[in-house]
């Protein structure tokens, strides 16, 4: 992580304007790639024109108030799982677990509100508690597994991911755990109830004008306090230590597991506070396909924004931006999973500069050195004789 | 004798005879920059068949840089390289390879889960012939002895046989150009005797051409024919060995007149046979009537996957002495420098720091107890490269420098510039990235960060590895400073010549256990060197 | 016994399409890639099978054509994270959206014509008693495991390139020093399993179904890198792993009509709860590459 850190910022310090140029000039050339390479697939496959559907996704997404504030909503729990992702990050652990965190997150959640009495504050507050202990104890078996038996983090995470879906689906399936209750006799489907209008998040402004759920104040909130605990405090201090050098940080006295399980924990609490914030907030209701890949989403804006809980801000945005503008697709009559192929084209997009112009670096060295062994050579040829 | 700096002949010339003989490899001119450092500046060198040729200098000098670069896996910016007298573009270790010249490397190339014969194949071409690799691996190693399992894991091995099976490696693609980069530190004397008897052979009987990289100038007059003395990236020197001498080489490596009987001569690998606290008799019995400050008893710890690390090791260190820890690398000093960093967990056995026990294996708890340690690899966990000068200083004391949970900066940077200027640290601010500092001003910040935080005990684990002269005197006045100031100064090394120079009492360390402890003045060099190879006092 | 033997012969069909991607898998992850993109390269070759199939009329070029589109997601996965050393994660997760959206869009834009492989039945052996049918009585593609399983052992574990690959996945540093490309190693590993996995994505579509379901993978990419993890990074392992995950399936599907009533979750769950008491269990025995995960960049040691 820090290495790839270094590398952004060394080009952009050390090379000066004429560096700064040539990212900017590669990454728009990316970008365009991205979108160019999206429309030739709508005008191939469909009867749509590509400026149709790019308008439509702006519609869905920025045109006015109801679309900004959707587009909020959606980059809301993304930012969230990111936050966590860059504890986890940050100490040098690779936590891809998040989708299964947020859901186990959300189904205690569910639990939670559908029981708490009287609902208000005190009821939204625990259900978003319990999802982070939810989340908290779903990455917190994957950190016993590591530090106990040394058992990859990234492997057990993913996996957990898998599990957490049949727990989900177990669950929703129990007429004794979360599947609906069923009303005058009427079949059910594996989802649970609808949790009450009081335990929601509430929402500030209205349809049709700008409206968006609280929860994106809760992100911000704490985008602020990740940023200083990472930056300014003691224990992000040692984060760092043991995420550059987990040697060095053992023979200071921290101690890798303790600190290491911590973040890790946390992370996985931040994903299950998403959970809850998408239950409360949106979705109102658990069922199988619940986290909607928010999780498996997090994890990219929190690596894309390589490890600044600050660049998490703009990055989730565009997610954000490209679900909301997704969902309104349908009106085109273009496939919504056209937002999938746009998205992930311009992540790889978003890679390729930095990363491109490293390879040049290197490459340029080698031409460098071979070009001098030739100049040198061609001066000692004519002194050879031919055998 | 004659040797002006700047002269330059060609190793053709040195040869003699004439017609000159083309050289088995030539290097003219090589440059190669790393940023704004120029590691070698328009290098010359010549090696001939029949020939081992030193090149000798101090680390950073530029020789292992010098040698990648004929390896191919460093490109040069400028000059050229000419294989029996005809220029080659090297441009990885394959072309290498082809055109016969190998390297045993300082870090070794075999890999671990591999087997021997699946290593010693490794980097060829063409198809997998297990029986002709074990073949060849038996009868190399029975031609030069250097015998070893065709059919052992790698992991299963020692150093010392690793290090063979490098050897056969290089040896089996039949090179005309054999380098060995610091060879010698991973074996005992008797080892390095070997190795020596091994190479000599290889140049008389097969013509081969070999350079031996080194930085110890007793093994250079011992083993070679001629030598070439580097120093900050430029040739300054050539030699015949035969011609020269000990303190020539020293002052040419070094840039300045060197005594051979201090602690210079000593990170230069010369011997100092006799000691000088022999007659001081007195001070010896004013030692032994301190306490001892670290006392290990029958330390036993196995590492993850079920080696033995440290087999029943006991050891005793007094307030105000410096315990030379020798041994040859990899029987058990790495497992002892954990142990004493909290890292490595006992099975059985204590460690104690003034008659107190302290629990092994819990973070921060030998920091606590006032171990103070200097680690074997600064870069792997003596600091944090990718930190700052001012944060690597308070690595280990961060709540001293904090207000409430925060990290308060200003304090952390008052802390700094007062450490910063009694150790003579140069960096051009705290605010500096430790990986920007030279390697000794990093060890600097390291020797720093420990002693200012008053140790009991100061471990110092091969603390003069990779500096030059002037920061390798600097450790030496910084441990014995310490020692007289009462800290118990543990000092591990495997270059024995630095023990001498400094410890008051030696221990040797075999397969973690302790062969026995002596005096300094009680040394005996063929005594030692047995207890080095396994053998009980 | 005769519910047995359906059992086992639904099994194997479950199993092939782990197992050809299994194969590839385990290469991969032997050279050092902890390869998270399976899922995405399965897809692109049951979807591109498919449509080849549609096209061509035949399914065996459609076979061609999955393995074209496995490798082809393998040659972006590879290029970014071995040669531009992009973060494989984001590399892999990124691919399995790209493919998830993009077969799903083009199933709903194009049309395609079902196929289905020819079932072949091997005189003789077809008669043992409970084996006989599971083993002997298949559709065509499913022995094309008995060429893939030999061939992918012998390249690992017989060729230079194998013994490069393992290099490469042990110690980097040491095999670049050895004059290994390293890189170059890892991405021709993950071509191959890209290759394979294209093929189990075929055989799911046009060998058993005969026509493409959106996200009709479900999953079974990361049941691969539990097989692999299982199987403790050796080829009988990975199979023996994917048979097992195979079996897990089968009995899913089986055991309601046969009037037991177990929990699906359970079994759905079973091969990813198995590949982590594997490694809870015989992290000794069962040896990771040493450098898998971890990305190689020369110069820094």
């Amino acid at each position: 992580m820090s290495k790839l850190v270094g590398l952004f910022s060394g080009a952009v310090s050390g090379g000066r304007g004429r560096r700064v140029g040539l990212y900017v000039v590669l990454y728009a050339l990316a970008i365009l790639a991205a979108l160019a390479l999206s429309a030739l697939l709508v005008v191939l496959a469909t009867d749509a024109s590509p400026w149709s559907v790019f308008k439509a996704m702006y519609d869905g997404s920025l045109r006015d108030g109801a679309a900004f504030g959707l587009s909020l909503d959606e980059a809301t729990p993304l930012l969230v799982v990111a936050l966590g992702t860059i504890l986890a990050t940050r100490c040098g652990i690779i936590n891809i677990g998040q989708e299964g965190q947020l859901i186990i997150g959300a189904t205690f959640a569910t639990w939670v509100a559908l029981e708490f009495p009287g609902g208000g504050f005190p009821a939204i507050a625990a259900t978003m508690l319990v999802a982070a202990l939810g989340g908290a104890l779903w990455a917190g078996i994957a950190a016993v597994l590591r530090f106990t038996r040394k058992v990859d983090v990234v492997i057990s995470t993913l996996l957990m991911n898998f599990i957490a879906a049949e727990v989900v689906s177990f669950a929703v399936n129990r007429a004794y755990l979360l599947r609906e209750t069923s009303v005058g006799g009427q079949l059910t489907v594996p989802q649970s109830d609808r949790i009450p209008e009081n335990t929601r998040l509430p929402r500030i402004g209205h349809f049709p004008d700008f409206n968006v759920s609280t929860g994106v104040f809760l992100a911000i909130v704490l985008t602020a306090v990740i940023a200083v605990v990472v930056v300014r405090t003691r224990w992000g201090f040692r984060l760092r230590m043991l995420g550059m050098n987990p040697m060095a940080a053992a023979s200071a006295g921290v101690s890798v597991a303790a600190v290491g399980a911590t973040a890790l924990i946390l992370s996985g609490a931040f994903a299950g506070v998403a959970g809850g914030v998408m239950l409360t907030g949106t979705a109102f209701r658990l069922q199988p396909g619940f986290s909607q890949s928010v999780g498996y989403d997090g994890l990219l804006v929190a690596l894309i924004a390589r490890g600044s809980p600050i660049a998490c801000v703009p990055v989730a945005f565009f997610f954000g931006v490209l679900r909301a503008g997704g969902g309104f697709l349908a009106s085109t009559g273009v496939p919504r999973y056209l937002v999938n192929i746009v998205q992930s084209l311009l992540v790889l997009a978003a890679l390729f500069p930095p990363v491109f112009l490293g390879l040049r670096e290197r490459r340029k060295q080698l031409a460098r050195a071979r070009a001098a062994a030739r100049m040198s050579d061609a001066s000692v040829d004519t002194e050879l004789v031919p055998a | 004798m004659a040797s002006v700096v700047n002269e330059r002949p060609s190793g053709a010339a040195m040869g003699g005879g004439s017609p000159p003989p083309v050289a088995a490899v030539e290097l003219r001119g090589i440059t190669k920059r790393f940023g704004d450092v120029v590691a070698c500046d328009a290098v010359d060198l010549a090696v001939a068949r029949g020939e081992i040729h030193g090149l000798l200098g101090q680390n950073g000098a530029g020789k292992s840089t010098l040698m990648k670069i004929l390896l191919g896996l460093h490109n040069a910016d400028a000059g050229q390289i000419l294989v029996s007298g005809r220029p080659v573009v090297v441009k990885d270790p394959l072309v290498a390879a082809s055109m016969g010249i190998a390297m045993v490397h300082q870090h070794f190339s075999v890999i671990g889960a591999l087997r021997v014969w699946e290593n010693v194949t490794l980097g060829e071409r063409g198809r997998v012939d297990p029986k002709r690799a074990a073949r060849h691996v038996r009868e190399i190693g029975e031609r030069y002895g250097l015998a070893v399992d065709p059919q052992a894991r790698i992991e299963d091995l020692t150093t010392g046989q690793r290090q063979r099976v490098e050897i056969i490696k290089c040896l089996r693609r039949n090179p005309d150009i054999l380098v060995l980069d610091e060879p010698t530190s991973v074996l005992t004397l008797a080892e390095s005797q070997d190795l020596f008897g091994v190479l000599r052979r290889v140049v008389q009987e097969e013509s081969r051409a070999v350079v031996l990289i080194s930085h110890k100038l007793d093994e250079v007059l011992h083993a070679t024919d001629k030598v070439t003395i580097m120093r900050d990236g430029a040739v300054v020197a050539r030699h015949r060995t035969a011609d020269t001498d000990a303190s020539e080489l020293a002052r040419e490596m070094v840039g300045r007149e060197v005594s051979l009987r201090s602690t210079a001569g000593a990170a230069l690998g010369v011997v100092v046979d006799d000691a000088a606290a022999e007659a001081d008799a007195a001070a010896r019995a004013v030692r032994s009537a301190r306490e001892v400050v670290l006392a290990i008893d029958d330390a036993h710890a196995k590492s993850s996957d079920g080696r033995r690390l440290l087999d029943g090791l006991t050891l005793d260190v007094r307030r105000g002495e410096i315990l030379g820890l020798a041994g040859v690398e990899g029987n058990g000093q790495a497992a002892l420098g954990l142990l004493l960093s909290s890292v490595l967990p006992l099975d059985r056995g204590t460690v104690s720091v003034s008659g107190e026990v302290v629990r092994t294996g819990k973070p921060g708890a030998m920091l606590r107890a006032g171990v103070g340690v200097i680690p074997e690899d600064r870069h792997e966990c003596g600091c944090v490269l990718d930190m700052t000068v001012a944060e690597n200083l308070v690595l280990a004391d961060i709540d001293t420098v904090s207000s409430g949970v925060f990290v308060n900066t200003r304090l952390m940077r008052e802390r700094a510039a007062e450490l910063i200027e009694r150790f003579s640290i140069k960096t051009p601010s705290p605010d500096t990235l430790m990986r920007q500092l030279s390697g000794g001003n990093q060890q600097r910040v390291v020797i720093a960060r420990e002693l200012s935080r008053g140790p009991k005990v100061l471990v110092a684990a091969q603390p003069t590895h990779g500096l030059d002269v002037g920061a390798i005197e600097f450790v030496a006045e910084q441990l014995r400073a310490a020692a007289d100031a009462g800290v118990a100064v543990l000092l591990i090394s495997t270059e024995l010549e630095e023990i001498l120079a400094l410890a008051d009492r030696v221990a040797v360390i075999n397969s973690g256990r302790i062969m026995g402890v002596l005096d300094r003045a009680d040394v005996e060099l063929e005594r030692l060197g047995l207890m080095l190879g396994g053998r009980a006092a | 016994m005769n519910d047995l033997t359906t059992i086992l012969s639904s099994a194997m069909r479950l199993t092939a399409p782990l197992a050809f991607a299994g194969a590839g898998e385990q290469v991969a992850e032997r050279s050092g890639t902890l390869n998270i993109s399976i899922e995405a390269m399965m897809l692109a070759g049951a979807f591109f099978g498919l449509l080849g199939t549609s096209i061509f009329g035949n399914v065996a070029v459609g076979f061609v054509v999955g393995a074209a589109a496995g490798l082809a997601v393998a040659v972006i996965h590879a290029n970014f994270s071995h040669r531009l050393n992009a973060n494989t994660f984001v590399v892999g997760l990124t691919l399995n959206v790209l493919l998830l959206g993009l077969t799903s869009f083009l199933d709903e834009t194009i049309d395609m014509t079902p196929h289905q492989a020819g079932v072949i039945r091997i005189p003789v052996l077809r008669s043992i008693p409970v084996i006989g049918e599971p083993l002997f009585v298949n559709r065509w593609p499913m022995y094309l495991l008995v060429v893939v399983l030999p061939l992918s052992y012998w390249l690992v574990q017989r060729t230079r390139w194998g013994l490069e690959v393992r290099a490469s996945g042990e110690d980097p540093q040491a095999a670049d020093v050895t004059g290994i490309d390293v890189n170059k190693r890892r991405r021709q590993s993950l071509y191959y399993c890209g290759l394979l996995a294209g093929l189990g994505g075929a055989y799911l579509a046009i060998a058993e179904v005969g026509t493409f379901n959106q996200n009709m993978t479900a999953g079974r990419g990361f049941l691969v890198n539990s097989a692999v993890i299982f199987g403790g990074w050796t080829l009988k392992g990975t199979m023996g792993g994917c048979f097992l995950f195979g079996a897990a399936d089968a009995l899913r599907l089986a055991l309601p009509a046969l009037g037991y009533t177990i929990t699906p979750q359970l079994l759905i769950m079973a091969p990813y709860l198995l590949a982590i008491l594997a490694m809870l269990f015989f992290a000794s025995r069962n040896r990771k590459p040493a450098a898998l995960a971890v990305a190689f960049e020369r110069g820094i040691t």
